[in-house]
């Protein structure tokens, strides 16, 4: 049996001397989160996810949400309760504006709270997850009025919200939006459509439900350049602020899924009885605009998903090493070996590639989430434009990285396990099973990687990307300057690490201008390429924090420490050097990916 | 030495614990005092007379001593203290809890509590952070004031012949009373914080011989456990299962009846303290990690059981 | 009506102790601290009587090093008006504590001071006992159930094999059970709040207590490990050793 803990001594770590707290806490508006301030938050927040998210996890997962008689969703037995508790303990307000009843705090600090959600019960976290999206959209660009009547309830959570892109034919390609708003001259409009694979699209948490739609007018322009947003609230609310008239949005089904089962994904009929009252988010035809605003931080948080279940199945694979019995292992004297099967090599090969990957994806996550607080709070302007490019640079690494690694360490998790992996009993399936719509959702690995090539990295000719490469050559040059000899050789592995890079991004973009789909057909090895640096870049930067702390008297915990710099030696030996074999993918791969006709397949 | 023990008792008899606080006293060396503070107590008075090694009972009779509470039980004893007594001992239970610590304070010494051994009249063992953990301690001061683990000490022999001596009940100090008593049979404490669990598998075979097993828990005061198995043939209801994806136990005490010990269930009661396994396979795997093993016929064995501990 | 809360700090539940090497105690260097569970449930119990306008102010008392200040954070953030740190290094035994807070309660005149029953570090169970005992108030210990009105309260508490009721004039002393409530979660914005609520600190010294400890641990050892494997013949030698060689069963 495995509980989950948060690792909270991991993550301050990380917060303090990788993200910068201290520098976060400086900026204005985030003066409240000290570190005395923060460490109490964590410490209840893990409590929560320990005593009240985590026991939720597994019978979640089994019994599923249900779609009743009349479009009623039941949500697993205990999901009500916690969610309640959820919004009564002020988590979904953590970081929302002190106007709308929440809290203001930084974003780095929601980063490791929301870790824990996604580690101990993903499917559960959806809700809020899509409510502060939908929170985000209305704040962003809504009117007063709307702002007004829907933002203190939904920062509170006494309502949810929803994110209302996907269509049949319109999923990764949002152009193709088909669902119709014709204004009614009042100033709302009637919708008419239907969304699929809407995340908590109903449930029976609330007594409503606010969907944040995207439809075209009649009138409008094809193509993204003709999609705007809509507000279309469950029940319309009275001037009063309660629940008024059933509005014409209804579930018509609910999906069956690999994962998340605890997560009702619905199908919603707008309109079926003469049309859906919406209300427009700010102008007509740039409703894609605004997604894209508010998506940055929604693919964030995908990421932090994978983060998150990469710890889960960590430490679930670890608990289970450690009791099962099976065979001596190789080299250990008789008596020493506690005939675990942690003892075995292999065993330890596949524990230390799970940690190892998840210790650099969280690195990476909240060293970005830093980047967003300075981005929105730093009172300098070039500072705040500096370390908004390097946050849009990172979300698609943080998104699209992390959760494909989540997918190799959920995998592990099962293989650690050996038989009992793939027996739903022990838990560590239903990681790999939930780990799986982490790559899709928020837009798939593939589009990550073509924001990543595009937007991100051509569009600037890789000035951001240059100015980054440069940063990790320095930890890496620190690092092989150092007397240790673990931190030389990480030094060592992170400088080559460094070159691949370097020789990729001057591949693409000269490569993303003329060869166009030779760019595309080695998008995500290229991702991949940077993840991997990435995450080794902040691995570099834990061991040399982590050896100044050992040389200092008194500067920590010397276990951790240890574990620390052994941890970030592992990746730099058997991870990182994967980033050669990617960065030779980038060069020289494009023309076999595309080698072959359609009709060859 | 003198050793002061004061006696748990209901007026009528004596209770078990008074024997094992007395059993403890026996160890210190030196003699044995019993305190029986209560009202028409001459019954719970010949009791604690009969123990061996008991020199004297002090008998305190009035009418507030009936149903005492802490502070009065306390002046009570307090009233012979200090002087004659190197030693003031009471079994750890409810009763001796309440009142030593209250007798400590006023004499301005130190408590040890929940002694598990005794090396030395003033040096003493006792577990700490649930019993992970056992520490010796010496106590400096002039009277040593301790509650005792029941389990720790045998009751000594009865056959005894202590002199009873009426002695004079200190005031009521009118600051509380007790105003009922409601003594539950057997509700059975929680799983996850009982001190003895009792767990059936599928050996079991039906939801009805479960019952095979209350007789015994009533007698252990245990909680009742399954194995999936178990609940997964309808045996008992979920809330009942111990092991990976049920509930995790640690209790002092683990009895594993007519469970095979999958490494599901293992995982969830392996810290126990105390493992035993009732179970007819001689190979089942139960019995790797269990203390005691008994092979056998449960359905023979456990009645034997409940009627062996009396 | 005021009501003092004493509250420590102690190992978290859920870290499994390791007995330092040398015998001289647990290690208890870079280990989770939290708030003694039982003291939480004291916490909670506070503040409902609060809730129900029963009681007017709660002050949260912790006695130790400087850390407990974080300890006392916590009982701000779960309802408790002010704290009071009595700061020192000293290692305290429930004695001394016991003198501290007696001491602190001339002070501050309580009316009601509810602890836990135990902490779960040194599992005494004495605090609460010694403190009524030195102040000469009724005290009833293992509460589960709590009631006050007209300067009476009237408390269930949990006895070997049932319940027994007491009715205490306040002053009083109050420690908790487990069943006596369960303790809420902080939440986000009283987390936020407890930062400005007052804390204020003073020493054992102010208070003229002494603190020395009476009692010297010799050493500190793990409990034997379970080897697993044995076997006995029968019924009757399986009640003979649980009994004398196990000592789980009397
Ligand atoms: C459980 C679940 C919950 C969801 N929740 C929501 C929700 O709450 N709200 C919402 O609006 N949507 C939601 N979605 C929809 C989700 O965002 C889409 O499924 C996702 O964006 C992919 O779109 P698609 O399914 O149409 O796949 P497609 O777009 O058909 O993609 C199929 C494959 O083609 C690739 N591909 C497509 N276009 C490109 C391209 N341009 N370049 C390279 N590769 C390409 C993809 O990478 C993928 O491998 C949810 C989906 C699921 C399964």
């Amino acid at each position: 049996m495995s509980t989950y803990y948060a690792p909270l001594a991991e993550m301050q770590f990380v917060m303090n001397h990788l993200a910068g707290l201290e520098q976060v806490a400086k900026l204005p508006g985030f003066e409240d989160a000290t570190p005395d301030t923060v460490a109490a938050i964590l410490d209840e927040a893990a409590k929560f996810a320990t005593q009240v998210l985590d026991p939720l996890n597994a019978s979640g997962d089994r019994e599923g949400s249900k779609l009743l008689e009349g479009g009623v969703v039941k949500t697993p037995a205990g999901f009500k309760d916690a969610y309640l508790q959820y919004c009564d303990n002020g988590w979904n307000g953590l970081t929302k504006s002190p106007e709308y009843g929440g809290q203001g705090l930084p974003q780095l600090v929601a980063t490791a709270v929301e870790e824990m959600w996604h580690a101990s019960n993903l499917a559960f976290d959806l809700c809020p997850l899509l409510t502060q999206g939908a929170i985000e959209a209305i704040e962003l660009r809504g009117s007063d009025a709307l702002k007004k009547k829907f933002l203190p309830r939904m920062v509170a959570g006494t309502w949810t919200g929803t994110m209302n892109l996907t269509e049949p034919q319109a999923g990764s390609d949002l152009a193709a939006v088909r669902t119709r708003a014709i204004a009614q001259g009042d100033g709302t409009y009637k919708l008419h459509g239907q969304k699929i694979f809407i995340t908590f699209g109903e449930h029976d948490y609330t007594d409503n439900i606010v969907h944040l739609v995207l439809a075209r007018t009649p009138d409008a322009p094809d193509g993204v350049k003709g999609i705007s947003l809509f507000v279309v609230p469950k029940f319309l609310v009275n001037d009063d602020g309660t629940p008024g008239a059933r509005n014409d949005v209804h579930c018509v089904s609910l999906e069956r899924k690999l994962g998340i089962h605890a997560s009702p994904t619905a199908v919603l009929a707008y309109g079926d009885h003469g049309g859906a009252t919406g209300y427009l988010v700010g102008e007509e035809n740039r409703g894609l605009e605004y997604m894209f605003i508010m998506m940055n931080l929604a693919r964030f948080s995908v990421g932090l998903e994978g983060v998150g279940i990469s710890d889960r199945a960590y430490q679930r694979a670890v608990t289970y090493a450690r009791d099962r019995v099976q065979g001596r292992a190789v080299g250990l004297e008789k008596n020493a070996a506690t005939g675990a099967i942690i003892d075995h090599p292999d065993v330890r090969r596949m524990l230390m590639t799970m940690r190892a990957y998840t210790e650099a994806t969280r690195a990476v996550a909240y060293v970005t989430a830093a980047a967003l607080d300075n981005a929105a709070n730093n009172p300098d302007a070039s500072a705040r434009a500096k370390a908004q490019a390097f946050a849009d640079f990172m979300i698609p690494i943080v998104k699209g990285w992390s959760t494909e690694v989540a997918q190799e360490v959920a995998a592990l998790g099962v293989q650690v396990h050996g038989g009992m992996g793939f027996i739903e009993e022990t838990g560590a399936a239903q990681h790999l099973r939930d780990a799986r719509i982490t790559t899709i959702y928020e837009g798939t690995t593939g589009i990550q990687a073509n924001d990543l090539i595009g937007r991100k990295t051509a569009r600037d000719s890789g000035a951001v990307a240059k100015a980054v490469v440069a940063e990790i050559h320095k930890v890496a040059a620190t690092l092989a300057a150092r007397s240790e000899p673990s931190l030389q050789a990480i030094g060592v592995a992170l400088a080559a690490a460094t070159a691949d890079l370097q020789a990729a991004l001057d591949w693409m973009v000269p490569a993303y201008g003329q060869r166009t789909r030779a760019a595309h057909a080695v998008a995500v090895a290229y991702l991949k390429l940077w993840g991997l640096a990435a995450g080794g870049w902040q691995m570099g930067r834990a061991a040399l924090v982590a050896a100044d702390q050992q040389a200092a008297a008194g500067g920590g915990d010397p276990a951790f420490l240890h574990a620390k710099i052994a941890t970030a030696r592992f990746y730099a030996d058997c991870l990182l050097p994967q980033a050669s074999a990617y960065a030779r993918t980038v060069l020289h791969g494009s023309e076999s990916v595309l080698a072959l006709d359609v009709e060859a397949f | 030495m003198t050793i002061l023990v004061l006696a748990e008792h209901d007026n009528a008899s004596l209770k078990s614990s008074t024997g094992h606080a007395i059993a403890a006293a026996a160890r210190l060396g030196g003699d044995i005092h019993v305190l029986v503070a209560g009202h028409d107590a001459q019954g719970a008075a010949q009791a604690a007379a009969q123990f061996e090694g008991v020199a004297k009972v002090l008998l305190a009779d009035a009418a507030h001593l009936a149903a005492p509470t802490a502070d009065n039980a306390a002046s009570t004893a307090l009233s012979l203290l200090p002087g004659a007594y190197t030693h003031v001992v009471a079994a750890a239970t409810g009763f001796g809890k309440s009142i030593i610590p209250r007798i400590a304070a006023k004499l301005d010494v130190a408590q040890v509590s929940e002694v598990t051994a005794i090396e030395a009249p003033d040096t003493f063992v006792r577990p700490i952070y649930a019993g992970n953990a056992f520490a010796t301690v010496q106590s400096k001061d002039p009277i040593k004031v301790l509650t005792v683990r029941t389990t720790a000490f045998d009751s000594p022999k009865t056959g005894g012949s202590g002199a009873i001596e009426t002695i004079e009940a200190a005031a009521d100090s009118g600051l509380s009373r007790v105003t009922g008593a409601e003594l539950t049979k057997s509700e059975r404490p929680e799983l996850t914080s009982a001190r003895v669990v009792i767990s059936g598998g599928r050996g079991l075979g039906s939801s009805e011989n479960f019952k095979l097993l209350e007789a015994l828990a009533d007698k252990l005061q245990a909680a009742i456990g399954a194995s999936r198995a178990a609940v997964d043939a309808g045996y008992v209801p979920n809330d009942y299962q111990v092991g990976q994806t049920g509930k995790i136990v640690a209790p002092d005490l683990y009895i594993a009846v007519g469970i095979s010990g999958a490494i599901q269930h293992l995982a969830g009661m392996k810290d126990s303290k105390v493992i035993v396994a009732i179970n007819k396979d001689p190979e089942a795997p139960i019995f790797q990690i269990a203390d005691y093993g008994l092979v056998g016929d449960l359905f023979a064995l456990v009645p034997e059981f409940t009627a062996e501990l009396g | 009506m005021k009501i003092l809360i004493p509250i420590k700090r102690v190992v978290d539940y859920n870290v499994k102790v390791r007995v330092k090497s040398d015998g001289s105690g647990v290690d208890t260097t870079n280990v989770k601290m939290s708030m003694n569970p039982f003291d939480e449930i004291a916490v909670e119990e506070a503040v409902r009587l609060k809730e129900k306008g029963v009681a007017t102010e709660i002050v949260a008392v912790s006695c130790g090093v400087a850390a407990c200040q974080e300890t006392l954070r916590t009982a701000l953030a779960l309802g408790a008006d002010r704290a009071i740190l009595i700061e020192t290094d000293v290692e305290l035994q429930p004695l001394a504590v016991a003198k501290l807070l007696a001491a602190l309660a001339a002070e501050e005149k309580p009316e009601l001071m509810i602890l836990g029953k135990q902490a779960i570090d040194d599992d005494a169970n004495q605090t609460g006992q010694m403190l009524a005992a030195l102040l000469d108030w009724p005290q009833a210990a293992f509460a589960s159930k709590v009631d006050i009105a007209a300067g009476v309260a009237t408390v269930k508490r949990e006895v070997d094999g049932g319940t027994e009721t007491v009715e205490m004039k306040l002053p009083a002393i109050v420690t908790t059970d487990l069943r006596l409530n369960e303790p809420r979660y902080a939440t986000l914005p009283n987390i936020m709040k407890a930062k400005k609520k007052p804390l204020t600190t003073t020493t054992p010294a102010a208070l003229n207590v002494d603190v020395a400890p009476r009692l010297t641990t010799l050493k500190v050892v793990e409990p034997p490990k379970r080897k697993g494997g044995g076997k006995v013949a029968d019924v009757k030698e399986l009640v003979a050793k649980l009994r004398t060689e196990a000592k789980v069963i009397t």
